[in-house]
């Protein structure tokens, strides 16, 4: 551009002389030059431009080129982002389908040893396949099977959990079918083995304990945030509701059939002030049918209340739980077995807590091998009161201490140690805990 | 009276659920088009919500499909809102890629 604008001066410059020369003459026509002369010079002047015309004429050739090539390179370059966009799109994956699916879920094996006396056992392990569908984002499928074997080796199937999940808006779900009861954490969170730090559930937490374990029904829940970091969380649910079960006991399932008029009603409502520390509270009314049976006195129905309250703080390396859970059955005239006599059975209240505490040495060494180790420590109590039976059957405190060792997120190897303080004997009893757990 | 006062204030209120979930509930993410602003906010949702209940999941173990349905099923599991869920999943699908 610069040459061009310099060559221009000088073309200018040089007619307008080669003008004034023709036209007006030398400016200091001091003497008249010869006709001759002029012309020498005009000559002289017009090989000078014809110079000027090749300049220019090369430079415009050269630029004519340039722009093609410019054209050209342009070219070159587009089609190479095209290529490229292809390329990216087609290393992530194409859209997905509306459908889709995943096969998830959980196997585990162990051994468990007593350390004084009784029976040495080995492998009693889960394989639960959890199956999951999804039509676009309106609704999602979630069942989970779980296979196990019993001390007959016979192997037993039971449905778990299998419910229809509607998305209805960002923080309202519609849960529809049999679900793993909202009520408190460890049921619906925490249990699948290759979660649970201990691997086993915490007294009063598993069958016979004072936590539901399922129910039927319909279930409202989602999350909303709130400000920047924090979020409330809640699950709504109305369902069949427990049953009594045997020598008293309530058991807290989901029931195909409502056993009787009052249905099952309760949530848990959870907030977080920050991502990584969740305070909850739960409740849940309910009602159960005394078992019928022979003599005087008729079946009659008594109230079941469930009140809880759970904590979770989950920062790095750190992992510590609480809950408590406080289960009460009215006084009703029962059967304790069906078909035996009715009597009149006591107001019996199930109380169970636990805190626990696990933390992963990720943060604290650079050996390969300690980093993936976690140990974690357990303290809970189940006291029953109203049924002298159960209170000696289940009522206790227990220890555990564990020793994780993370093959990946989801693959564990430990070991632990169990002891259990029957309350109303006194009796002690200790184990030693292995199990390998999956989730896949 | 009461009954039909609280009969309307609830269809009102789902009608309300309903309606803003037909305009929420868009068409899943497109992981041929992602959207960095989107993959960055769903990369700290990420590592603020998936290591509440268990472990932080890796990228790397499952595809686009399987990430894109368990992280549906942590939305009803974990009671996380759908808007951080639709970045999460577009997160994980776009750092699953084993180069
Ligand atoms: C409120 C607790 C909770 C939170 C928060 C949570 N999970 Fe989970 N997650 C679970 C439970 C419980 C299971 C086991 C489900 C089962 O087996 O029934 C699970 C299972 C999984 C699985 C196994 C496959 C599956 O879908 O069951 C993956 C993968 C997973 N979670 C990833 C995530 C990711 C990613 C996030 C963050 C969006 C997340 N989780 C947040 C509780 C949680």
């Amino acid at each position: 551009m610069q040459g061009f604008k310099k060559l221009f001066t000088v073309l200018s410059i040089s007619t307008f002389i080669a003008l004034s020369v023709l036209i007006l003459g030398p400016p200091l026509a001091a003497q008249e030059p010869t006709n001759q002369e002029l012309l020498e010079r005009i000559e002289a002047l017009e090989e000078e431009l014809q110079y000027f015309r090749d300049i220019l004429e090369a430079n415009t050739e050269k630029a004519t080129e340039a722009r093609e090539r410019a054209v050209a390179a342009e070219a070159k370059a587009e089609e190479a982002t095209r290529t490229a966009e292809s390329a990216a799109a087609s290393r992530t994956a194409r859209p997905l389908s509306d459908t889709k699916w995943h096969l998830a879920g959980y196997a585990d094996a162990g051994a468990m040893f007593r350390t004084n006396g009784g029976d040495d056992t080995f492998a009693f392990g889960h394989f639960n396949p959890v199956f999951h569908f999804q039509y676009k984002d309106i609704v999602m499928f979630e069942g989970e099977l779980e296979f196990e074997i019993d001390e007959d080796g016979k192997t037993e199937v039971a449905l778990e959990y299998a419910t229809l999940n509607f998305l209805v808006h960002d923080n309202v779900s519609i849960v529809v079918g049999k679900f793993l009861s909202p009520i408190g954490q460890f049921q619906e969170r925490l249990h699948p083995t290759w979660i649970n730090k201990i691997g086993y559930a915490p007294a009063g937490f598993g069958h016979d304990g004072a936590q539901p374990s399922s129910e039927i029904g319909v279930q409202v829940r989602g999350g909303i945030s709130i400000g920047k970091r924090s979020m409330v969380n809640y699950a709504v649910m109305v369902g069949n509701g427990p049953r009594m079960g045997h020598e008293g006991g309530l058991e807290l399932e989901g029931f195909g059939r409502d056993d009787n008029q009052n249905k099952a009603f309760g949530g848990r409502i959870g907030f977080l002030p920050v991502p990584y520390f969740e305070i909850g509270g739960s409740y849940m009314k309910a009602a159960v049918n005394g078992l019928e049976g022979t003599g005087a006195l008729m079946p009659t129905t008594g109230k079941v209340k469930i009140w809880g309250a759970d904590a979770a703080y989950t920062r790095g390396p750190w992992d510590f739980r609480f809950e408590y859970l406080n289960t009460v059955r009215g006084a009703l005239n029962s059967a304790e077995e069906e078909g035996g006599e009715v009597e009149a059975l006591d107001r019996l209240v199930l109380k169970a807590w636990y805190v626990q505490l696990a933390y992963r040495l990720s943060e604290i060494t650079s050996s390969p091998f300690l980093r993936r180790l976690e140990p974690v420590v357990r303290y809970g109590k189940f006291n029953i009161s109203g049924n002298h039976h159960l209170e000696e059957e289940n009522a206790q405190t227990r220890l555990n201490i564990g020793l994780n060792y993370w093959i990946a997120p989801s693959l564990v190897a430990r070991i632990g140690y169990e002891q259990r303080k029957f309350l109303v004997e006194g009796i002690k009893e200790k184990l030693i805990l292995l199990q390998a757990a999956y989730g896949f | 009276m009461k009954l039909l006062k609280n009969l309307v204030l609830a269809s009102a209120f789902s009608g309300l659920i309903m309606g803003s979930g037909l305009v929420l509930a868009g068409d899943p993410a497109d992981p041929s088009r992602p959207d960095p602003a989107q993959i960055a906010r769903g990369a700290k949702a990420w590592a603020d919500q998936c290591g509440r209940c268990h472990n932080m999941r890796a990228p790397a173990e499952l595809n686009d499909e399987d990430w894109y349905v368990s992280v549906t099923h942590m939305r009803v599991r974990g009671n996380i809102p759908g808007d951080m869920i639709r970045d999460i999943q577009a997160f994980l699908m776009a750092s699953n890629k084993k180069e």
